[in-house]
């Protein structure tokens, strides 16, 4: 019998990272290949043709998964009864520009998608808002939708955790799904901390390893690993003169598929998620930590041992957060 | 007694040798089927571009040939693109993918082409708003010649090729031309874009889910005189019954004008609407393209390719040709046998009559 289909919802659906993910939805690489999706594509009024033109492709491409398409402008409408609501509508970063340029923009945005999502999404809708500055525009979506649980409102690092693996890989010259439990920690952006002091390889003879001793440098750990993973988005938009789309929208699939399904035994991931004070992480902040997920919960990793190179870096990034929230909250007075 | 008690134990015995050695042979095949295949290597041309970008993940996440099929992606496209190709594989990269065992970008064709088993050439000149389709032929064809001999040389054995890259019939044809030792039904154009876009129609006139309805037909040229037909299409309507097409909709009229006409201007429609070509629904239909033709089409269902014309239906050899075709064991095969009433006849005929036009354009051109 088939599964009854699941509404998700995509904003900003019109532009790059929503022409994307759309396809990606449609087969299944989001929720699995037997269930059917119903897609929201929300954007706004001068993209209406184009998001139009969208809802045409996805028509054209006969996906057996896709049960319906709903291409909008309404945010209401777009809102209705959705049960994932993936949020990339926003403005996009340029070349040149820094992530607090786009601040003042998209909080306003978030805080009426707030209200729509509150009022008219179906209950346990899940959230994942990838929109720039993507921890803050979460925190402000979570501020003005109180009735949405806060462990349902989520920021995407998967990306950035998705990016850490492949340059270990790399460096390791191993398949990247030899590598697992990297961590980002804190902001998704050039603060953010990656940290693979808990991370394993599986090395060429079967046995698993840890990535500190299988790479044997940590000084490269501690300095050019890092900012390769925080300045690999605008070294992408330096090659490509746009931002990444392709790879986010598959980190996006990733966040919610793990989320929704469950991660494997022994393997954690990492998502944005509100602080409950663990690892000494100032609470009411969106902060990227590591989670496991089953039954459709994510459950921070507890316990794991934190040096003091690691302290420093997630206080750093969490202090930037208490920063990005001031302004935002300056910006809506 | 001790007679019958000794021949009964030795059955036991017997028994339960063979039960054993049957165990043992199970646990073995499961062994060897928990192997992972070896990566096919998957060339796609104009990677840089729109529908490359759309194709790509699809092929590292399994669409193209299936949730267990490693794959080496190589992408190809021309110097002033080179950066921006990075760019595609540097977020290839980034994306983890687990069945992506490697990326290859290069602006060289022979490494590119280099034992490649699957070649989907995306790379031309794309059609913008106001351009026909003729405009872009004479740049195309010069490029199709020379990437001809790229993969005659250094591609694996049986390499599968599908042409996307408008004029895509044409196009195909001089790639068939000029790598001779490449066998003719290993050369195919896309027309799956088509035969999905007239599932669509066909799915949103009669209000049922697209993969209700199956056997559309695309003949001929992947152009605006193509001739879709659902003369032989069957509809599952909602009382789980199966229907002809035709039968459901109950208006020829519909069928033989406004619904031929979307399906062949569609194109023109997406790039109104999105003001570029489209990359969506193109590089899914490719995926569906390869992923029928390697896998197999489904028991009593056929899909739509371009393929080199054997003299089928009435239509001249030598051109490629989009025929209703079903797949088993990596080889197609056109459906015999259909009916074809006058109207029809006469809509294949002129697509085909096109085709040979197009030959002769792309042979002065090369000249």
């Amino acid at each position: 019998m088939a599964k009854d289909p699941v509404r998700v919802l995509v904003t900003g659906a019109a532009g790059q990272i929503g022409y994307a993910l759309v396809p990606m939805i449609a087969r299944g690489v989001m929720l699995g290949p037997d269930q059917p999706v119903i897609l929201h594509m929300l954007d706004i009024e001068p993209a209406a043709e184009a998001l139009n033109g969208v809802k045409m492709e996805l028509i054209d491409a006969a996906f057996p998964l896709l049960r319906g398409v709903v291409a909008t402008t309404d945010v209401a409408e777009a809102c209705k009864g959705v049960n994932i609501a993936v949020m990339v509508g926003g403005f996009p970063r340029k070349e040149g520009m820094e992530r607090k340029d786009v601040m003042s923009k998209n909080v306003s945005i978030y805080k009426a998608q707030a209200a729509a999502l509150e009022q008219h999404a179906a209950p346990d809708c899940k959230v994942l808002v990838v929109a720039n500055p993507a921890n803050t525009n979460a925190l402000i979506l979570k501020e003005f939708a109180p009735s949405i649980p806060d462990k349902n409102i989520t920021c995407l690092t998967r990306l950035d955790h998705n990016r850490a693996l492949g340059q270990i890989s790399e460096r390791l010259n191993v398949h990247v799904s030899e590598v697992k439990n990297v961590i980002i920690w804190g902001n998704h952006s050039s603060t953010q901390y990656p940290d693979v002091n808990h991370a394993s390889v599986i090395t060429t003879n079967g046995a698993e390893k840890s990535v500190k001793d299988a790479i044997a440098n940590d000084d490269w750990l501690e300095t050019e690993f890092i900012t390769t993973v925080q300045q690999r988005g605008a070294a992408i938009i330096k090659a490509r003169k746009l931002s990444s789309a392709l790879s986010a929208a598959s980190a996006a699939c990733d966040h919610i598929r793990d989320w929704v399904l469950g991660t494997l035994k022994g393997t954690w991931v990492s998502m944005g998620v509100y602080s409950d004070g663990s690892y000494g992480i100032q609470p009411g902040i969106i902060y990227s930590f590591p989670v496991t997920c089953e039954k459709g919960q994510w459950s921070i990793v507890q316990g794991l041992k934190v040096d003091e190179f690691s302290r420093d870096k997630m206080d750093a990034t969490a202090k930037e957060l208490m920063e990005e929230k001031s302004l935002a909250y300056s910006c809506l007075n």
